[in-house]
């Protein structure tokens, strides 16, 4: 490598990626490295370690079926930045799953707390249907609605004023996908739903995450970093060359 | 697959130590290499699959910088270790994860790399965490030269002589890796691409084909180098000598948080070698081939506690007991075992129990299981685990049920006060500098308060002062609307009553914790040997050292 190179290296940089490829403005991630990224990210931005995990595990799944799990993310906690928990996180009722007085849900909030009710929900059973929201960046409750359905062994449906996504307890997704994907908010109905939903498989996919998503993540994650020092860097080891 | 319901050996169980015991730091920290450790699972497969290795490139010029492609061609597909050698000056040779160059880097191709795949790795490989690679790549990896004896090597090998054998045991590399990145790392494919091949079935298998791989490159750029130097005169390596020689590994504490963020996998681990250990401790009985087994295994053992070297102070302490035990052992085995001794495996064991340090129980552990490849092999395909299917948790449980299980599983945690400066002294967070993780004094350092979940002893004291001001009955999915802060934490103890070997039992943030006691035990499960403290916080091991090269399996591959 010639010296130049070595200058042009900035070794404290941990969101440095490589030389760019031509036409490309972000990076290819895995989905190892958006859930990671995500989980960071938000951790950086406020969020609980065990929350920080499922906004993680949301991005990684929508990723996984070409959506952009990570610019929802990002879009959710620069939404939720100085709010505190109990304006985003929802009041649990046998039909509802409603915010305080006119507040906004976080969906992973919400999304985590479905999970968690699991079959306490009783949907499929006594319970019919569900009313949820309002919540913001709705496409990020998916990944959870998708979990809840194979918890409960039932295939969900979601509803709302624009459009209806099915979602199988075999992880199958179908419906108004790409609808989600753009609405910034929405109250909706969850429900048991009666009949197949036809299996969507997709291979894994390797995503290219925009660079202003990289670069919002990024600068979230590196909250959850201690700036270097000497004393820190003892306190990695040392270094010997025999 | 579910391992236990197709466990041929039930009556095994009774034999099983307990996470109590096994779980605990002090014993992690004196973890040896078994057969079950991933590199021997890798060696086992290619060996009996009957895999062929080749290197197709060898493009390497005079000053040693050019590419090679190393292949390894198994019963379904082919994997390719891609190897760049650089020209590095001596001052910027570094360990450290803040390195920014290398002697070597590498990354492992899924499949066979055109010449266009390879022009595109030159232009990021070299740069390892500052390029990218795609989901074609399943590694990324680099290696330094130990300056000391690749040029004493290349030294004697072109002067037509064989390196002096004192160095070569001193150093025992040629190359030590100082990070392999596996699955899903800078655009590498994700685990999920491999997670069905039969042939990566166990752990970490593309790290060790890449490592392996890695070691033929450290024999043939310093044979390269040599013949470049002494032309006709130079000569090729004493298959003996070269055999000695491993890859070595300098590992800092980036290792360490692994088995704490990974508890479903840890007890998958932990799960299949106690198993292996109850499963020879449950024989009736000690067939003759297999007591000539375990005397070459000890034999062995001895062989290399004898070479194995240490300065640090408390490896010493341990290596000093290993080589009084093992000589211990070989004296009390002389005549074992006395005919008509019901289970004298288990007798064994016991009095090793008694009579044994720490260190060599656990040697004697890797021994015993040495000669029961036909009972213990099938374990290594139960140590992969699916961290996505532990993840959801059960929101229904109790306050009151969640309480008894932490109750059961977490008492080590929750008498520790914490409120004692000893017991709370360090903090684990990650740095600015390349996201290194690292190790802080709570009260002499800034950051503790971006310090990373990995103090599961207080997150479980934490959780269960919470919960005992709760109502029993209040499901744990409306305590954590109230407090998502234990979530983590919630999460973790759930699993751990169904994986019980998932948990590190000791206070991960205490002031006399050792760090190098987590590395120590990773790095057996690997394979590694050798296991040297530079500091409490990183190590050198060597891997591989005294196995059989890709080039001893297929010369004509090196022809």
């Amino acid at each position: 490598m010639t010296k130049a190179a070595i200058d042009d290296l900035e070794p404290n940089d941990p969101t440095r990626s490589g030389p760019p490829l031509s036409g490309e403005t972000g990076a290819w991630l895995s989905n190892n490295e958006i859930e990671q990224l995500c989980l960071k990210a938000a951790r950086g931005a406020g969020m609980s370690w065990g929350l920080a995990e499922e906004a993680g595990f949301a991005a990684a799944w929508l990723a996984r079926r070409g959506m952009d799990g990570p610019m929802a993310v990002l879009t959710q906690l620069n939404h939720a930045q100085g709010r505190a928990w109990n304006e985003i996180c929802p009041v649990v009722a046998s039909d509802q799953l409603r915010p305080a007085d006119g507040n906004i849900l976080c969906p992973i909030a919400l999304g985590a707390a479905l999970c968690d009710h699991g079959t306490l929900l009783g949907l499929g059973g006594d319970q019919k249907s569900l009313r949820i929201g309002p919540v913001s960046h709705p496409v990020l409750l998916l990944p959870f609605l998708s979990d809840l359905a194979r918890t409960c062994g039932l295939n969900l449906r979601l509803r709302w004023s624009d459009g209806t996504v099915l979602l199988g307890a075999d992880g199958s997704l179908l419906g108004d996908v790409d609808v989600i994907g753009a609405e910034t908010a929405f109250e909706a109905e969850i429900s048991a739903h009666v009949g197949s939903v036809s299996q969507d498989q997709t291979a894994p996919k390797v995503r290219l995450v925009a660079s202003n998503t990289l670069n919002g993540l990024n600068s979230y994650a590196l909250k959850t970093t201690v700036p270097a020092s000497e004393a820190s860097r003892a306190g990695a080891g040392a270094d010997d060359n025999e | 697959m579910d391992c236990a319901s197709l466990n041929p050996f039930p009556e095994a169980a009774a034999f099983r130590r307990s996470p109590s015991e096994v779980m605990r730091l002090e014993r992690m920290g004196c973890a040896h290499p078994t057969r079950l450790s991933f590199l021997r699972t890798l060696l086992r497969r290619v060996m009996d699959q009957g895999w062929v290795f080749d290197r197709p490139v060898w493009d390497v010029d005079q000053a040693g910088v050019g590419r090679a492609v190393y292949r390894a061609i198994g019963p379904d597909r082919t994997y390719s270790l891609v190897a760049f050698s650089h020209d590095l000056p001596d001052e910027m040779r570094s360990d450290r994860v803040i390195a920014t160059a290398w002697d070597a880097t590498f990354t492992m191709f899924d499949g066979e790399p055109t010449q266009d795949d390879l022009d595109r790795l030159q232009a990021n490989v070299p740069l390892q965490e500052a390029g990218r690679i795609s989901r074609k790549e399943l590694s990324l990896s680099r290696a330094n030269r130990s300056v000391r004896l690749f040029e004493h090597v290349i030294d004697r090998l072109a002067a037509g002589q064989q390196p002096d054998a004192d160095e070569v045991e001193a150093v025992g590399y040629l190359m030590r890796t100082t990070a392999v990145y596996g699955s899903g790392k800078f655009g590498a494919a994700d685990l999920t691409t491999i997670a069905e091949r039969p042939e990566l079935n166990a752990p970490f298998q593309v790290e060790m084909m890449s490592v392996w791989l890695t070691r033929q490159f450290t024999v043939d750029i310093t044979e390269h180098l040599a013949h470049v130097r002494g032309g006709d005169r130079a000569v090729r390596l004493d298959p003996v000598i070269k055999r000695t020689l491993g890859v070595g590994n300098s590992t800092g504490l980036g290792m360490a948080p692994f088995l704490v963020r990974h508890p479903v996998l840890l007890n998958n681990w932990m799960m299949a070698r106690e198993e292996a250990l109850a499963r020879v401790r449950a024989q009736s009985n000690a067939q003759p081939d297999r007591v000539s087994g375990f005397r070459k295994a000890l034999s062995d053992a001895q062989e290399n506690a004898a070479k194995w070297t240490s300065t640090h102070p408390i490896q010493v302490t341990k290596l000093d007991a290993l080589r009084r035990d093992l000589a211990q052992l070989a004296d009390h085995t002389r005549d074992w075992p006395t005919t008509n001794e019901p289970h004298p495996w288990d007798a064994l064991w016991r009095w090793a129990e008694v009579e044994l340090s720490i260190e060599g129980q656990e040697a004697l552990l890797s021994i015993i299981l040495e000669p029961h490849g036909d009972l213990i092999d099938g374990l290594a395909e139960c140590m992969i685990a699916d961290e996505q299917a532990a993840f959801r948790l059960d929101g229904s449980m109790t306050v009151a049920e969640l309480m008894d299980r932490l109750e059961r599983y977490y008492d080590w945690a929750l008498d520790i006060d914490f409120d004692q400066p000893e017991n709370a002294a360090r903090f684990w967070y990650v740095s600015e500098e390349k996201l290194e993780p690292r190790l802080g004094d709570r009260f002499e350092e800034d950051g503790a308060a971006l310090e990373q979940p990995l103090c599961i002893a207080r997150l479980a004291k934490d959780l269960h002062t919470e919960l005992a001001v709760q109502p029993g009955e209040t499901p744990i999915a409306a305590f954590l609307l109230a407090h998502p802060e234990h979530r983590l934490m919630v999460r973790r103890a759930q699993v751990v009553q169904r994986h019980p070997y998932a948990e590190v039992r000791d206070n991960l943030i205490a002031a006399e914790m050792l760090p190098i006691d987590l590395m120590r035990c990773k790095l057996a499960f690997f394979g590694a040997s050798r296991f040297d403290p530079r500091s409490d916080k990183w190590v050198r091991i060597s891997l591989f050292q005294g196995l059989p090269y890709p080039s001893d399996l297929c010369p004509e591959g090196w022809a």
